[in-house]
């Protein structure tokens, strides 16, 4: 018991703050075009059983399935039944694991070092703000994780089971987004470079046995376990189409120092963000890792460079990837504290890190979840969209005998605020018919909607998010 | 020559009468434009069309002056999260950083206390011009009565859904700019000018860069 009390504890503690700021109030926040798009699929998943990849979009399996059981835990069996939290709770989850795998990845260093690489993690504003987000970005940063801790594993004592769970982790990260092969080969890379050897002397055999297993669980969640073997082209295709993303015209391009800013400071319409603390030990424990020769440090810095690099110079910048940096600047992090010789100082320097992280957290999550000025909060839904669905219920009810028509080129996040109401349809150009109890049009095509109504409409407006207003037209009755 | 002199007579009065009443072009100094680059294209029926050129004269009654600068405001915020509630009044409508003020959501209000009854010219507003967006339930009162209770004067509601809970509002919905938004005071004789609104198309925040009061004192 005391032994937990002193080696576990704290791990305890962190994981349980991390799993705190991760889940609570997880409904705040309005959902995002992306999250209501896939929470829509996962609702089909539910009702139908079935889900067949799209190399184009949606990403990877993993999201889909490994919401699925939660979804069943919670009595949520249909799309109807589906709410915000049960569906962020995936990311929620696999983000605390996600901790408690930094701080076992990071026990080489000590275990203080450990608590502080985890620490920061927990409290990582990126890092908290999309395990709260229904993406799949922090389902790969766990599994890149889990399959860096079974490699380190595999590496230290040789067994075969942890080469196989390493490659299993990294199948799911192949199955969860075409991005999976930049870390695992940043990690090689890392490994090439600090010229670590492992205690085994068949690497061929463990390598061997890793690639067997990512390749059945990659096979596995593409093929949406045998019912679909299209899907497996399909993931091949992905590749292709995501690297044409990347370097394409998406409408993501962003300078190349788009990553670096966001941990770093910049002050948004008043409202000041920065990780400064947390990036001033990480670029000192780069300096640690030279001086001190630490592998482990030595391999983080290779990471985290070859990372920053491709990451950088790829035109397609979103600021969700920015939480795969979080894990090596924390181990960084968490060297460069180990090597403060005055254990005041340190104390003072790892309480100061984790609270300015902490206030900044909590402002991104909590205080300015949907706030464009949120660096985070990344082409996000206004909080106008939670007032349709009040709208579209009043219209049915006043006007039973007209549809509710949603007319624009871009209607995302509605279709997940509006499911399971009747007589909604939605047309990307107005129809020859735009009579409804309740029209929304983009204000783009509200001119030609109108000239196509007949009767008496009310008109009103709504965001649809920043810059993109929706006309509201309410069709007027006559009292009964 | 009797007929003449009453008929020059009469012409005087006519002149004198006009020249009382002569008005004069609101003269405001703008804030320069803050859209970097194109402004996203917001183009609905219930708003205003966006200002393109110079906007027509305002007219007020010459001798109007600005009575709002400086002036004490407060506010149903009374711990904004961003600013303080004296930028409403500071005469910096510049709109960049660290000059605006930021009341938190759910409808809220500012007032201005003008130090005496003043008869109202024009009230402008800029909420926020750096970006095109439109503020919900925005509603302008006069009253002399600072708990707005009783005589109490509405000079402009575009509160479709009365989500301020004041009544609904016809005025149209407008989309903020630089050259801020004009409301007519008509003449109104009040001490007191209170600005309401509901979040925008934006967030659920409410912001004031400034807010100009026209006028003359009552006398």
């Amino acid at each position: 018991m005391l032994l937990f009390c002193q080696r576990g504890a704290p791990f305890l503690l962190i994981g349980l703050a991390a799993f705190f700021l991760r889940t609570f109030d997880l409904a705040r926040r309005p959902m995002h075009a992306d999250e209501a798009n896939q929470a829509v699929k996962l609702g089909l998943l539910l009702e139908t059983g079935r889900y067949e990849f799209d190399a184009r979009d949606h990403h990877g399996p993993t999201l889909y399935y490994f919401a699925a059981p939660i979804a069943w835990l919670r009595g949520q069996t249909s799309l109807v039944a589906l709410d915000e939290t049960t569906v962020r709770l995936v990311p929620a989850i696999a983000g605390t694991i996600s901790v408690l795998l930094l701080g076992a990845l990071a026990f080489p260093l000590g275990r203080g070092p450990a608590l502080i690489a985890a620490a920061l993690m927990a409290v990582s504003p990126p890092a908290v703000y999309y395990s709260r987000y229904f993406v799949h970005e922090t389902l790969l940063v766990t599994f890149t994780l889990a399959a860096l801790v079974s490699a380190q594993q595999w590496w230290r004592h040789a067994r075969p089971l942890w080469a196989i769970a390493a490659g299993g982790c990294g199948g799911l990260m192949l199955a969860t987004k075409e991005l999976a092969p930049l870390f695992v080969t940043a990690a090689l890379l890392g490994v090439i470079v600090v010229r670590a050897k492992p205690v085994s002397s068949s690497i061929t055999r463990g390598a061997t046995l890793a690639l067997f297993a990512a390749l059945i669980i990659a096979f596995l969640f593409y093929s949406s376990f045998g019912a679909n073997f299209g899907g497996l082209r399909a993931a091949i295709e992905a590749l292709g189409i995501g690297v044409t993303r990347a370097t394409g015209v998406s409408g993501h391009e962003k300078p190349w120092w788009y990553y670096l800013r966001l941990f770093e400071w910049e002050r948004r319409g008043g409202i000041v963000w920065q990780q400064l603390g947390f990036t001033a030990l990480a670029v000192a424990g780069v300096g640690v890792a030279v001086l001190s020769g630490k592998k482990m440090l030595r391999w983080a810095a290779v990471y985290v460079a070859v990372l920053a690099i491709v990451m950088s110079l790829v035109p397609y910048k979103t600021p969700w990837h920015a939480i795969h940096f979080v894990p090596a600047l924390a181990l960084l992090a968490a060297g460069a504290w180990a090597a403060i010789p005055n254990g005041v100082v340190a104390a003072f320097v790892v309480l100061a890190a984790v609270a300015m992280q902490g206030f900044q957290t909590y402002r991104a999550a909590f205080v300015y979840p949907a706030d464009e000025r949120n660096p985070y909060a990344y082409v996000h839904s206004s909080p106008d969209v939670l007032k349709f669905r009040a709208l579209v219920v009043a219209a049915l009810a006043h006007t039973p005998q007209l549809p509710i028509r949603i007319i624009s080129e871009e209607y995302w996040p509605l279709p997940w605020y509006l499911r399971g109401l009747p007589r909604i349809g939605y047309w990307p150009a107005p129809p020859d018919d735009c009579d409804g109890a309740l029209v929304i049009a983009s204000a783009k095509q509200a001119e030609a909607v109108r000239s196509r109504l007949h009767g008496n409409y009310r008109e009103t407006f709504l965001g649809l998010r920043p810059g993109f207003l929706c006309v509201v037209f309410v069709k007027n009755t006559p009292s009964p | 020559m009797k007929r003449t002199f009453t008929a020059l007579l009469a012409l005087f009065a006519v002149v004198a009468l006009v020249r009382a009443e002569d008005k004069v072009p609101l003269q405001l100094e703008l804030p320069k434009p803050l859209f970097a680059g194109t402004p996203r294209p917001i183009q609905i029926p219930n708003l205003e069309p966006p200002l393109v050129g110079k906007r027509p004269d305002f007219m007020v009654p010459a001798g109007t002056a600005l009575l709002s600068k400086g002036k004490p405001v407060t506010g149903s915020d009374t711990l904004p999260t961003i600013g303080e509630l004296s930028f409403v009044t500071d005469g910096d409508k510049s709109g960049i950083d660290g000059t605006i003020v930021e009341l938190g959501p759910t409808p809220q209000w500012v007032q201005i206390d003008l130090g005496a009854p003043a008869k109202l010219a024009a009230i402008v507003i800029w909420h926020f011009h750096s970006q095109a967006r439109v503020y919900h339930g925005v509603i302008v009162q006069a009253s002399d009565d600072p708990a707005f209770k009783k005589g109490v004067v509405t000079l402009f509601n575009n509160d479709d859904d009365n989500s301020c809970g004041l009544g609904k509002g016809t005025d149209k919905a407008y989309i903020e700019t630089n050259a801020g938004k004009i409301v007519d005071g008509k003449g109104t004789t009040a001490r007191y000018v209170r600005l309401y609104s509901n979040g925008n198309t934006s967030d659920e925040l409410n912001h004031y860069c400034e807010v100009e009061v026209f006028g003359q004192p009552a006398k």
